[in-house]
């Protein structure tokens, strides 16, 4: 009975989520006219919308630079971050946990207003349209730090205790016995993380300025700007910007919500 | 010193940290990958070589691939007839991005990430060139005859007596009819031509009564209102001071505004998509909007031979008042960073400034009508148009343009019109007083300027 | 004896040090360095190379009255959205846990959508749900209510948003809980129910207590998104009508790049902003940051 109950709730929470999904395939297998009428069923528009993307927009090189900026910036931000939250827990002290109240403060101020202070901070060094300008940053947040910091307050130290005894360096542990068992945690970063790095739009707009370097965002911004949008277009161009982020989460998904996979015990 | 060290170092970092983690995923498409990453730094290094090293090749901002980057490709087409060496880096950015871009490297004093030249709103030339002269060369001595554009649209690119534009599309409104809604009421669209707004909620009326239809949409906020005030020349800034209480034309029409809202003649939406859709799926009969909007009209390919154009109605009680006003519009302006400023000006004169031909093949394919006065006297801008019922539409815009009063906002469009959208909505929505949202509105701007 | 142990805690602690390093000299120097720029641009008249020193950013929060409005609507959303969000999320994670339901990975992956949805399609499906003739007015129709203009309107434009915003982070969240509850042993869970605790009893007595490290980092995270609230405000009410659903960093944004540019009077705001999150932080870490 209670099961039951589960099913229909997920099911109708399920079916809100999705349902954009759904209007984002309509819109492009449709004539922009159609999508503007509103009309809710697939249609065979889908081939014509594709070729008006990418005679008009670099879809290509969009997508390509959009996921070597994303997995390049998550791959730092884990390693950076993970190794912080770590030692703010396993060897915390009085100090630490002031440091870590100090870095949060990082995220609390609105990005507009650092935006142009760091445009200078770059353009002095002269890496305005470079990509470490992009990368820095963005690689060290306190969000992430915080997260693998509550997470490891879960890592037995029986654990740690029990490696120091068998001789392993304090690197050691945390790549041997806390990356493997933190596996649901670095998951669900790895989402986070990617996604927020794949729609990010602000600052690479203004720190990339040349047309080699348009991500996705970038190029969905583009499809809406003109005077008249063809919203078919518009739609594909969306729909194919938001998958990315969703397969990967289809694919990671098990690694961090399997329930306990044995790893701590 | 200090800093350059630091960042010499934090790139050594990265960039062999880099280059380790990349080898394994990159796959078949890490050699252009790396090469990539090695070559952004040398990227900039080269370009400014080729820029002084004579080759003629001029970076472009705009946005729109069907309107304005079209229109720079043709023209770069053109200019290339007599200069095969010549050629035009265009670099696709949303508009409002450009703003925020040329803020930035303003604010932060380094203009060297701007291009040679780029579009710019009408509405903004006046605030970037008071806020931040340092981004735009001065066109006044460049050579091109501006008396060649229409008066009206010169004046919004030109501060203090300075050129900073040179005039690109027109922004005259139209009165865009769906003849046949208006059709079941016994309306024709000359009924519409040249009628005051008095006039026009008495026809709109009619039409709502016999076809259930309204008669206008508009897209919310403050634009309608805005484009009144214009047409009777009503300047919301007067020698540099904010004139919007005892503004006789903003009063008459915010009222004409709520009249229009209230007795269900105008769909009013805040959302610009919505509003789009109502004009193409014939919930209202009409839009006034700026000549530019026909695009969107057109979209609704199906409704060909079923649109009109007249020009907006006027102001009854006004002095001034006439039929015309403007809403949109963008110049080309130069940058102060651009390298090559002569080639830049002779490139925008040749074309945008003195080219017929170039117009000739942007109306058709681009739907973008010159304030290039030339070329509105061309052929093609007589030919009566399908879509519009064999009328010839362009020729009767141009007209419009002409007729359209002169109108400062100063260097304040976005807060006037911000502080002005709030007292509608005010007026409109929660039944406020008119004059006392109009002072309200006065004294954000004020409050806003003062700062 | 006890000297020795001291040593090995004390190298400890540097290697500690050590592991903050890098994430730290990157906070300060890409954060910290502009943050304090901004900070001491808000205590400066004007835009200019020979700016005075003035309180007067300050004083002019005060008389700001488009401050006032976009202050009240983004304290509203905090209020409303906040815990409405965290409670959804927890109450899912808790039923996506249950190692016994099928198609756990098809359920989790649909609700996690909405937030790899990009915003520009995220904000034009809510326009057109919420359009005066969209399914929303259509189903309310249906039910015998009278239809609402939901952009025309501030409370229906504000109560927009707050769907909006629960639609699109509820999924975002769970994520974290679900991350947080792989480490709480499910059997757990079967003994309780074995002692006769209904589900209720299980997510305040079981859920809650364990997942408290993760919940109090949600908190802090949705408390500091929402007062930098931004997308939304633009991107579907465009602050309207009028300026009914702005949020603060929306008018910051305007300010620096839509109107009249005023900088420091920005940074003043986005300093405000700073103190209000460090000071909800600092209380939500004094009451759930203990370690037991």
């Amino acid at each position: 009975m209670k099961t039951a109950l589960s099913y229909i709730v997920l099911c109708i929470i399920s079916f809100l989520s999705v349902f954009p999904l759904y209007y984002m395939l309509c819109g492009a297998t449709n004539p922009s006219i159609d999508v503007i009428r509103g009309k809710l069923v697939p249609g065979s528009y889908l081939l014509e919308n594709f070729k008006t993307l990418i005679e008009f927009q670099d879809l290509g090189r969009a997508l390509f630079n959009s996921f070597r900026n994303s997995l390049l910036i998550t791959l730092f931000t884990l390693l950076i971050c993970s190794i912080a939250g770590y030692g703010f827990e396993v060897y915390h002290d009085k100090g630490k946990d002031i440091l870590m109240s100090i870095l949060l403060l990082a995220m609390m101020l609105p990005f507009v207003a650092l935006m142009i202070p760091l445009f200078k901070m770059f353009s002095a060094w002269g890496m305005v349209n470079t990509w470490m300008a992009l990368m820095l940053p963005s690689i060290s947040t306190p969000f992430m730090i915080m997260l693998f910091r509550q997470a490891a307050r879960s890592f037995p130290p029986d654990i740690i205790d029990a490696a120091r005894l068998e001789g392993l360096s304090e690197m050691g542990i945390f790549f041997r016995m806390y990356i493997p068992t933190m596996k649901s945690t670095y998951g669900a970063a790895m989402t986070v993380t990617f996604m927020n790095a794949w729609n990010n739009y602000l600052w690479p707009k203004i720190i990339l300025q040349k047309n080699e370097s348009i991500t996705m965002p970038m190029l969905v911004a583009n499809l809406k700007s003109g005077y008249s949008v063809d919203y078919g277009m518009l739609m594909l161009g969306v729909l194919i910007c938001t998958l990315p982020t969703a397969i990967i989460f289809l694919c990671l998904q098990k690694s961090f919500a399997n329930g306990i996979t044995g790893a701590v015990k | 010193m200090k800093k350059r060290f630091l960042s010499t170092l934090l790139s050594a970092v990265m960039t062999a940290s880099l280059l380790a983690g990349c080898g394994g995923g990159g796959g078949n498409t890490s050699a252009t990958d790396t090469t990539d990453v090695q070559t952004t730094q040398t990227q900039e290094a080269e370009t400014e070589v080729t820029a002084s090293g004579g080759e003629e090749t001029l970076t472009v901002w705009c946005w729109d691939p069907n309107f304005n980057i079209y229109a720079m490709k043709e023209a770069e087409k053109i200019y290339q007839k007599d200069h095969p060496n010549f050629k035009l880096d265009i670099q696709e950015n949303v508009y409002s991005d450009i703003e925020q871009k040329l803020i930035t490297a303003a604010e932060a004093g380094d203009y060297s990430t701007l291009p040679d030249i780029f579009l710019m709103q009408d509405y903004s030339y006046s605030k970037m060139a008071t806020n931040y002269p340092g981004i735009f060369t001065d066109l006044t001595d460049s050579g091109i005859d501006f008396t060649q554009f229409t008066a009206g649209k010169v004046a919004d690119s030109t501060v203090d007596g300075k050129n900073y534009g040179v005039p690109f599309d027109n922004g005259a409104v139209i009165f865009a009819v769906r003849t046949d809604i208006i059709e079941q009421a016994g309306l024709k669209a000359e009924d519409f031509k040249d009628i005051t707004w008095s006039k026009f909620l008495e026809l709109g009326q009619k039409v709502l009564d016999e076809t259930g239809c309204p008669m206008l949409t508009s897209s919310g906020g403050s634009e309608l209102v805005i484009m009144m005030m214009q047409s009777a020349g009503a300047s919301p800034m007067v020698d540099g001071k904010v004139n919007l209480v005892g503004n006789a034309a903003l009063e008459e029409a915010i009222s004409i505004y709520k009249k229009l809202v209230q007795s269900g003649i105008m769909v009013d939406y805040t959302d610009w998509d919505q509003y789009i859709a109502s004009m193409n799926d014939g919930t209202a009969a009409g839009v006034i909007q700026g000549c530019w909007i026909m695009s969107s009209i057109q979209a609704a390919a199906d409704q060909s031979g079923k649109w009109a154009i007249v020009n907006m109605p006027k102001l009854d009680n006004i002095d001034g008042a006439t039929n015309y006003s403007n809403c949109g519009g963008a110049s080309w302006a130069v940058s102060s960073n651009c390298k090559n400023v002569e080639l830049a000006q002779d490139f925008l004169k040749t074309t945008f400034g003195g080219s017929v031909e170039l117009y000739d093949i942007l109306l058709p394919n681009a739907g973008a009508i010159a304030s290039y006065l030339p070329a509105g006297e061309s052929a093609i801008y007589q030919e009566g148009s399908e879509f519009y019922g064999g009328q010839a539409v362009y020729a009767d815009i141009v007209e419009y343009a002409n007729g359209v009063p002169a109108f400062s906002y100063d260097a304040y469009y976005s807060d006037i019109r911000s502080a002005l959208t709030d007292a509608i909505t005010n007026v409109v929505q929660n039944g406020a007083d008119i004059t006392e949202e109009i002072q309200n509105a006065q004294d954000t701007v004020e409050f806003n300027i003062g700062g | 004896m006890k000297k020795k142990r001291m040593g090995i805690e004390k190298r400890h602690r540097l290697i500690g040090w050590g592991f903050l390093l890098p994430a730290t000299v990157l906070i300060f120097i890409f954060c910290f360095y502009p943050m304090l720029q901004a900070i001491l641009l808000s205590f400066k008249s004007g835009n200019g190379v020979n700016a005075e020193w003035t309180l007067n950013n300050y004083t002019r929060i005060l008389k700001d009255k488009t401050f006032k409005q976009c202050l009240f609507n983004t304290v509203f959303y905090l209020v409303v959205q906040v815990p409405i969000m965290l409670i959804l999320a927890l109450m899912l994670a808790q039923l996506l846990n249950n190692p016994k339901l099928r198609f756990r990975g098809g359920f989790r992956t649909m609700i996690f959508l909405p937030c790899a949805t990009s915003l520009v399609s995220y904000s034009m499906i809510f326009k057109s749900l919420f359009a005066d003739r969209g399914l929303v007015n259509l189903i309310l129709e249906q039910v015998g209510l009278s239809p609402v203009s939901w952009f025309q309107e501030a409370w229906a434009a504000r109560f927009v948003i707050i769907i909006a915003l629960i639609w699109r982070w509820t999924g975002y969240n769970m994520v974290f809980y679900l991350a947080g509850l792989q480490n709480i042993d499910y059997s757990v869970y079967e003994a309780s129910r074995i002692d006769g605790a209904s589900p209720m009893q299980q997510f305040f007595r079981i859920t809650i207590p364990l997942l408290k490290p993760t919940i109090l980092l949600t908190a802090i995270m949705s408390t500091s998104g929402t007062l930098q609230l931004f997308d939304e405000s633009v991107n579907l009410t465009a602050g309207g009508p009028g300026k009914a659903s702005m949020t603060l960093a929306h008018y910051i944004f305007n300010i620096s790049f839509v109107e009249t540019p005023k900088f420091s009077y920005a940074a003043a705001l986005s300093v405000f902003i700073l103190v209000c999150v460090a000071t909800l932080s600092f209380i939500q870490m004094k009451v759930g940051d203990q370690r037991d």
